[in-house]
């Protein structure tokens, strides 16, 4: 699904810093703990002893944190609180090398880089499992790791072979310029173009200055320089940052239909998956809270969406066995102790 | 061949033929524009102020599916011959990069796929796997640097590229520098039991133990075990200690043990050192040893399973790779003041072969300010040549000067006045005055690495990440008093931060360099605990009779690094050091050999460089912390009477400069004008 000639251009330090800084999990305040811990055994004639640590250290640049050495191991949340830590990695000891020993027999150089990174996550999934790798936070336990085909069904949906995606980001205030671009292309079965905000500039000339039609040029542009596209989203830099840390039922939604957010071209799984978000919106809040919105536009999509997904056969959420969006929220934004965190042990 | 002819490489400058050019460059990947484009790039390079342009050859670009080997004749992208005169013709000297490990961020970082998926080749784990380097676009298994199959082909892809390069070599063209391969440290994949146990590593590991120890049963009596046959001598692939039991076990046990331990982690330095050796004689023989080599070492030197003294038998010069986001962040600026310390001590003068300009798309964001940032703080420390890498933005990368059509970007500008003050001033000449050293003891930190606990997430990974190399040691003291994989770093950093809030310079000197880099200095910290390397003692010992203060501690050493007894060497003075006394120590330096503490400021560090007859040339502010202001005493005698930044223009002037800093700001002021009047207060 990535191609091994994949290209990538067209973003200077600034467009691509500002690309990355959506995708940064919030900043909370502390450290970040790592802890490596004897797993608990039973020594020849002696009792049988628990998990202790071996060492810990505070990562960001405080050094080892000695006191907890030799010491039980206590559960991770506890210990968060204890040392007003906001992460804790708890490795046993040993554990690092065997993910390494188990990636090395199972990662195929033949794949794909989305197949490898899938069978990282297995094996380090696995260790997790067992108990010898544990994070705390895990906003993303409980979220099933999908299949290299069901993630190619996917890409199959939203990004065709031949066609290009694109996000176009403006500026909310100031000179309301092009704050950063995305675009990507697929060709043969893989993605083998991630290209900024250049291919924009190289073709389209100055903008507008009103995104909401800028969005156009946006789209001719890519369309003579890369291939047509077949899935467009443009909106306020603030506004998808906030949408990406949302994680709340009919926010897309919401913002789509108010133009908030465009979205266009638009594929049907897109819409089908827009529609699902309205409805559980509506399940969630009272309509009052969805006041103003364009259900007609709304319904519009969710028809081209039945006919999509009858077509289609199922959804992406359906494919994938979770909601990438919510889950991407999760662990981009949610707070570590809202209460909906599965104990760690 | 007369001196006219040869190209010598001296400190950080090179002798071509009667010509001085100092190691200033900026990278350009000729395979990934197009050719109609090369002259327009390269006339921005030189417009950049430079002389000289950098670029890999990438083996696995040129090499061809059947194997054959394509250098233009197919693809016009690929005709190095052309790029190279074309640089010339640009008024460029060529500063060249074969590999054969490139990175690059190339697929199979720049090797032929066949090359990487060859099981001959393939670097082993302790269970025999191949070892994965995980970096996008393809996971692939990483080469065994002590492959003799890996080796075979190297020289292939060497024969095939000499006949294409060879006639470019100065003086009949353009290529005036060489390195040889690529960021040492096992693909970065470092951890003590990552690699390698390819069975030509473990026979080198033979040889090893028998170059040490004198033969195979010396080598078990060290280790505590018995080797009938070598094949018994099997390298270790876990920490074992934790097997001993405690209350049954003899320290003399426990010793033998971690000798084992010790000898792996001195193997594995050895085992790149020699193939980087190997390397070079493979370049030598196609006809390329007139060109002065290099080599770089990538972030996380510290932790870094290399000696970089070890690697000067084998090439001209060392250097280290900067890529740090020094404009937003307190920990790459300590982390660039430490590397470059380290250069400045240990080689003499600085120099960066890969000095990022942008990052590939994987790799921490760095804006264009982080970059300058970062150059101007390695230049305060002593940094005296690099390689901008990248001048020419390309594929899988982003932030360079020069996009890949060959036009400037705004950042250009940036650059091109930050060189011109390198010229202008004379920064590769000028010299940053450190009367005490501090030594990096190596012994020590194999020690660090061998009880390292996180395996892949290594020593390296961790100091990269801004972590301390040591910090994720096992605690145990192995019958010492004290815990010295952790402690020999905590001294020296302790030592270190006093002597920079007294203000007096201070460089790293790798315990490992020759005496002569050891000896000019007028005092000489050493790291010292009950175990310590014969050679550098004798080394501090030769130090100490010629005049340098010695100053060794916390312990006195009673045991070589085989954990064997040590022959008496006349040690020199031993010092307790805990964090009360290192304040002192310090001052007692300070008072005992009036040690210079130049242009004292609030808030801030600075550090000055003088030209060769001694003038203070050039002042370097550099914040680590939140200050909003730095106020500067400058002597009274001085024989200047401006300080202009060399970025913005603006001027200060007084007995106290008083200049206004950002955080994670670094400024490059030019010294400049005639003396001024004593006395002159306040600030323009």
């Amino acid at each position: 699904m990535i191609s091994a000639d994949v290209r990538f251009g067209g973003f200077d330090g600034p467009s691509w810093a500002r690309l990355l800084s959506l995708f940064q999990p919030a900043r909370t305040e502390g450290e970040d703990l790592l802890v490596v811990f004897r797993p608990a055994h039973t020594h020849e004639g002696a009792a049988e002893a628990g998990e202790r640590v071996i060492v810990s250290a505070l990562l960001r640049g405080a050094g080892r944190y000695p006191a907890l050495i030799g010491k039980p191991l206590p559960p991770l949340r506890e210990l968060a609180a204890q040392l007003g830590v906001r992460r804790i990695l708890a490795l046993e000891v040993g554990a690092m090398e065997e993910l390494a020993e188990r990636v090395g027999a199972a990662v195929d150089v033949t794949d794909d880089y989305l197949t490898q990174v899938l069978t990282v996550l297995r094996v380090a999934g696995e260790l997790r499992s067992e108990g010898r790798i544990r994070p705390w936070p895990d906003p993303l336990r409980g979220v099933p790791l999908p299949s290299p085909a069901a993630v190619r069904r996917v890409l199959d949906l939203v990004l065709p072979d031949d066609r290009a995606a694109i996000v176009g980001l403006w500026e909310r205030s100031g000179e309301r310029r092009l704050w950063t671009a995305f675009v990507c292309r697929r060709r043969g079965g893989a993605i083998d173009l991630v290209a900024g905000p250049d291919v924009v500039h190289r073709t389209a000339g100055p903008l507008g200055g009103d995104w909401r039609r800028d969005y156009r040029v946006l789209v001719d542009a890519v369309e003579r320089t890369v291939a047509p596209v077949h899935l467009g989203v443009f909106t306020e830099a603030e506004t998808l940052a906030r949408l990406l840390r949302e994680g709340t039922a009919g926010a897309w939604a919401r913002e789509v239909a108010v133009r908030n957010v465009v979205l266009r071209p638009a594929p049907p799984p897109v819409l089908a998956a827009l529609g699902a978000d309205a409805l559980r919106g509506v399940g969630k809040a009272s309509a009052k809270a969805l006041g103003g919105i364009d259900f007609g536009r709304l319904a519009l999509g969710l028809g081209r969406a039945a006919r999509a997904r009858f077509l289609e056969g199922r959804s992406v959420s359906e494919i994938l066995g979770f909601d990438p969006m919510l889950a991407l929220a999760a662990f981009l934004g949610r707070p570590p102790n809202e209460g909906e965190d599965p104990p760690d042990e | 061949m007369t001196g006219d002819e040869r190209i010598r490489l001296e400190g950080v400058h090179l002798n071509v033929g009667r010509k001085r050019i100092a190691l200033r460059s900026a990278a350009m990947h000729y395979w990934r524009h197009a050719p109609e484009t090369w002259a327009t790039s390269l006339a921005a390079v030189r417009d950049l102020g430079l002389s000289m342009v950098e670029t890999y050859i990438p083996w696995g670009v040129h090499e061809n599916a059947d194997g054959t080997f394509d250098f233009g004749a197919t693809d016009p992208r690929k005709d190095l011959g052309r790029f190279l005169e074309e640089a010339e013709a640009a008024g460029l000297y060529v500063f060249v990069r074969p590999g054969p490990h490139i990175n690059a961020e190339l697929t199979y970082f720049g090797l032929p796929e066949r090359v990487v998926r060859d099981p001959e080749v393939q670097a082993r784990t302790p269970r025999g796997n191949a070892v994965t380097l995980y970096f996008p676009p393809r996971m692939f298994p990483v080469p065994s640097h002590a492959s003799e199959r890996y080796f075979d082909q190297v020289d292939a892809w060497f024969e095939a590229l000499a006949p294409v390069l060879a006639p470019h070599v100065w003086p009949e063209g353009p290529v005036v520098l060489l390195q040889i391969d690529n960021e040492l440290g096992y693909f970065f994949r470092n951890g003590p039991f990552c690699q390698d146990y390819h069975p030509d590593a473990v026979a080198q590991w033979h040889g090893y133990l028998e170059e040490r120890h004198g033969s195979r049963e010396a080598a078990g009596a060290a280790h505590g075990r018995r080797y009938g046959t070598w094949a018994d001598a099997e390298p270790p692939t876990h920490f074992d200690l934790d097997a001993l039991d405690p209350a049954t076990t003899t320290e003399s046990a426990i010793h033998r043990a971690l000798c084992r331990q010790l000898d792996w982690a001195r193997f594995q330095e050895r085992l790149l050192a020699q193939a980087l050796g190997r390397f070079g004689r493979g370049l030598a023989r196609v006809g390329l040893d007139r060109l002065p080599t290099v080599h770089n070492l990538s972030l996380g030197d510290g932790g870094l399973p290399v000696s970089p003294p070890e690697l000067e038998a084998h090439v001209d010069l060392v250097g280290f790779d900067y890529y740090h986001p020094a404009a937003s962040d307190t920990r790459a600026l300590s982390a660039i003041r430490r590397r470059t310390l380290y250069l400045a001590g240990t080689f003499g003068a600085g120099y960066a072969p890969e000095l990022g300009v942008g990052a590939p798309p994987w790799f921490t964001p760095l804006t264009p300010e982080d970059s300058i940032t970062a150059a101007l703080a390695a230049m305060a420390y002593g940094l005296r040549g690099f390689n901008l890498y990248m001048g020419v933005d390309r594929d899988r990368w982003y932030g360079a000067p020069i996009d890949a059509q060959g036009r400037t970007r705004p950042v250009a500008d940036e650059w091109r006045r930050v060189l011109e003050a390198c010229a202008s001033l004379g920064l590769a000449e000028a010299t940053r005055e450190a009367k005490v050293a501090l030594l990096w003891p190596r012994e020590y930190a194999r020690l660090s690495r061998a009880t390292h606990l996180l395996g892949l997430a290594s020593p390296a990974t961790m100091e990269a990440i801004g972590a301390e190399p040591t910090a994720a040691c096992r605690p145990d003291s192995f019958g010492f008093a004290d815990v010295i994989q952790w402690d020999w770093f905590d001294v020296l950093m302790r030592v270190a931060a006093a002597l920079r809030a007294a203000n007096v310079p201070y460089v790293f000197v790798d315990s490992e360099a020759p005496l002569a880099r050891y000896a000019s200095y007028d005092v000489l910290f050493a790291p010292c605990y009950e175990f310590a390397n014969v050679p550098r003692l004798a080394r501090l010992e030769a130090a100490a009779a010629a005049g340098t203060h010695v100053v060794m501690g916390p312990r006195k050493p009673m045991l070589d690094d085989r954990l064997m007894p040590l022959d008496s060497v006349a040690l020199p003075a031993v010092v307790a050091v805990d964090p009360g006394t290192v304040q002192e120590l310090v001052h007692e330096w300070i008072d005992r050999f009036d040690l210079a503490r130049p242009y004292p400021a609030l808030g801030v560090d600075t550090a000055v460089h003088r030209d060769a007859e001694g003038r203070d040339v050039a002042l370097f502010l550099i914040n680590e912390g939140p200050a909003r202001q730095a106020e500067v005493r400058v002597p009274a005698g001085r024989a200047w009477s401006v300080a202009r930044d060399v970025r913005t223009d603006e001027t200060f002037e007084g007995d106290v400069l008083h200049v206004p800093m950002r955080a994670h700001q670094v400024r490059l002021f030019a010294l400049e004008g005639p003396s001024a009047e004593p006395g002159t207060e306040g600030a323009s």
